[in-house]
């Protein structure tokens, strides 16, 4: 039998037990609380779908900055082919659906009090919490690297914001000849096929700028890449001879940086830059990481059918925090597209939980675009499905797009329509989020 | 951690409202379309197709051929072999019966006009604006994005891709190339 909360309020109602009931102080007293902390793809998504779900829950969103700016299409705006307008979105459509948004930096979770600490010196209260804090970044790792250089001289551009920007320029300032240098850290990082993008976009800046004899050098500290056949396709192609990609176990992988003579070492090679851009390695957001969520390599864990957190009941961790599927290194890629689903499905465990009912089957999919040039683009598709009670990454599905097809006409087709779907997929997960 | 000091100490489990009506498992994976093609299926990226109000059938046909290879996608295949027949089925069936929104997009009127001039041979199915297709496995196309139109049309006008549909592909071809985006910009200004 199926027996929801609200039939058994009706039922107290209707009958004269006295149970002792604690008195909320909360104006919307009556309805379920739920607190999202972080209002980037996974928060303000799960934040809308509450409220669409149910618009009588009481549902306050936690967000430190009053703009988000976008990490999807952000290399695009490196290399001059977007505009950083694009990037930004506001949380007045998330007013307009009643979510309450309150800027302000989370400090802490009480997992036992159920009580999230801001900044500011609220206390608020959940039944629910959703984290959905992104990442945050290790720069310890890195000796010599810091985040006041990368506030300064020498910005990652990893989270979008003013250092995307900051980059942008430092590539317009090269002169033809120069190279850029990108470190790319250990996995699972944001975005797996993000650096790599970068790299491209960068490439075709100088080529479409007149620096044609620019290189860029990837110091990478893993052994392969995502849609590694796809981008090294691109690159012959369109910028030949002008990326070059050393392995980890070539010695890609960077260590120590000395900012003066803007020299990036691994164990075995010094690498120079005329632009340093180096990727510093990631772990879970640090509330998360404070909160007690993470295991020992920083990310948290979730039960894979739900996104409730393993540590800690009623609270659900979404986005690039989670470590979450079944495929090796990432589990699942930490992107805004997973990010998405993840935070549907946290909602309607939400709500089952509520309704007093089973969890329902979930469904995770993700698609990562990536532009390489001007109409050429390709993606990777991930279907995940509940078998047996587990997450299983579906083989027969999915993938990367072709690399080769049929004839030219083919794949000019097949790689303009993707640099396209790009562009309309971001439109569109920009308002499935903030709309 | 410091122990807060909390308005609410307890969980009153019973205080929580019930949620509305569960959505259940075909609107659950409808929602994770949404990411590409709006909010209940209406894009607001124009590459993006708008998907709800299609005709079912169409929305089936799509869906199935997609999985199977028989028509071409850039990404559409490889999200549908992850799919039962039966699950493609329902969720065609779930978005045909959601509203179609036509999203009239205003264009330069000459374009407009040279655009119907060439849709002279789509008019049979498509009817004269596009809103009132011949039969129920030919998609509403009147305020549709133009560049998931014109997109459409690249790909029955590139022989070397699967596309299904003879008659389509014979009328796309026959476009001339001044011709192509003309047509879809016609289209995606006709609000029926
Ligand atoms: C260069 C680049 C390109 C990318 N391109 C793509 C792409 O094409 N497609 C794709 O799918 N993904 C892409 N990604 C990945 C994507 O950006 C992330 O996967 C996505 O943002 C994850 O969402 P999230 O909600 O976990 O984190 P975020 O979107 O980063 O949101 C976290 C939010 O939480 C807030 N926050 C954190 N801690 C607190 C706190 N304590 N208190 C208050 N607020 C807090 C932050 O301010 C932020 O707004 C790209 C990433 C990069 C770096």
């Amino acid at each position: 039998m199926s027996f929801n909360r609200r039939d058994f309020i009706k039922t107290l109602a209707s009958t004269s037990v006295v149970f002792p009931m604690v008195v909320r102080a909360s104006p919307s007293a009556g309805k379920a609380r739920v607190v999202v902390v972080g209002g980037g793809f996974g928060g303000a998504t799960a934040a809308k779908y509450l409220k669409i779900a149910d618009p009588g829950l009481d549902v306050t969103l936690v967000e430190r900055n009053k703009q988000f700016v976008s990490c999807p299409l952000s290399n695009e705006v490196i290399s001059g082919h977007g505009k950083y307008e694009g990037l930004l979105a506001g949380y007045e459509g998330l007013v307009k659906r009643g979510v309450r948004v309150i800027f302000d930096d989370a400090l802490a979770v009480d997992p036992a009090g159920k009580a999230v600490k801001l900044k500011g010196g609220t206390t608020l209260g959940y039944d629910f919490l959703v984290l959905s804090p992104g990442i945050d970044f290790n720069f310890a790792a890195i000796e010599g690297y810091s985040e006041a250089l990368a506030n300064t001289t020498h910005p990652h551009a990893y989270k979008a914001g003013a250092q995307t920007l900051a980059l942008k320029k430092q590539v317009e300032s090269m002169k033809d000849g120069d190279v850029f240098l990108l470190s790319v850290p250990p996995g699972p990082f944001r975005c797996p096929p993000g650096p790599y993008e970068r790299a491209s976009q960068i490439a075709s800046y100088f080529k479409h700028h007149g620096k044609s004899k620019c290189k860029i050098l990837i110091a990478d500290a893993n052994d392969s890449f995502s849609k590694k056949g796809l981008f090294e396709q691109a690159w012959k192609m369109h910028y030949p001879g002008m990326i070059e990609w050393v392995a980890g176990a070539s010695g890609g992988k960077v260590v120590k940086f000395d900012a003066k003579s803007n020299t990036a070492s691994s164990d075995f090679n010094d690498f120079k830059g005329a632009v340093v851009n180096i990727i510093p390695p990631h772990h879970a957001g640090l509330i998360a990481m404070n909160t007690g969520l993470t295991n020992d390599k920083g990310w948290c864990t979730v039960d894979m059918l739900t996104m409730e957190s393993t540590k800690q009941k009623d609270i659900f961790v979404v986005g690039d925090s989670t470590i979450h599927g079944d495929l090796p290194v990432y589990g699942a890629p930490k992107s805004a597209h997973m990010a998405n689903t993840q935070a549907k499905v946290a909602v309607a465990n939400i709500l089952a939980k509520i309704n007093g009912q089973p969890a329902p089957e979930p469904f995770f999919v993700n698609t990562c675009y990536s532009i390489a040039e001007k109409d050429w683009g390709f993606s990777v598709v991930h279907i995940y499905r509940a078998k047996d009670g587990k997450l299983v990454y579906d083989t027969k599905a999915g993938g990367i797009s072709p690399v080769n097809l049929p004839d030219e006409a083919a794949l000019k087709l097949q790689r303009k329509l993707e640099s396209e779907y790009c562009i309309g997929w971001f439109k569109n997960i920009m308002a499935d989020a903030f709309a | 951690m410091k122990r807060f000091n909390t308005i609410l100490a307890t969980v009153a489990a019973l205080g929580l409202s019930a949620a509305s009506a569960m959505a259940g498992p075909t609107e659950d994976l409808a929602r994770s379309c949404n990411a590409c093609h709006g909010l209940n299926g209406v894009s607001v990226g124009p590459s993006m197709p708008s998907i709800a109000g299609l005709p079912e059938k169409y929305l089936k046909n799509v869906l199935l051929q997609w999985k199977s290879g028989e028509r071409y996608s850039a990404t559409m295949g490889r999200h549908f072999t992850g799919y039962t027949d039966e699950e493609l089925s329902k969720l065609a069936t779930y978005f045909s019966k959601l509203p179609y929104v036509a999203v009239v997009q205003p264009a330069d009127d000459k374009v407009i006009a040279r655009g119907k001039e060439a849709t002279e041979r789509c008019e049979t199915c498509h009817g004269a604006t596009g809103g009132a297709p011949d039969d129920d496995e030919t998609p509403k196309i009147n305020g549709q994005w133009a560049q998931y139109l014109e997109m459409e049309l690249m790909k029955y006008r590139t022989d070397s891709v699967k596309m299904p549909h003879k008659k389509m592909r014979g009328n796309a071809k026959k476009l001339a190339d001044e011709d192509v985006a003309a047509v879809a910009k016609f289209y995606a200004a006709q609000p029926k």
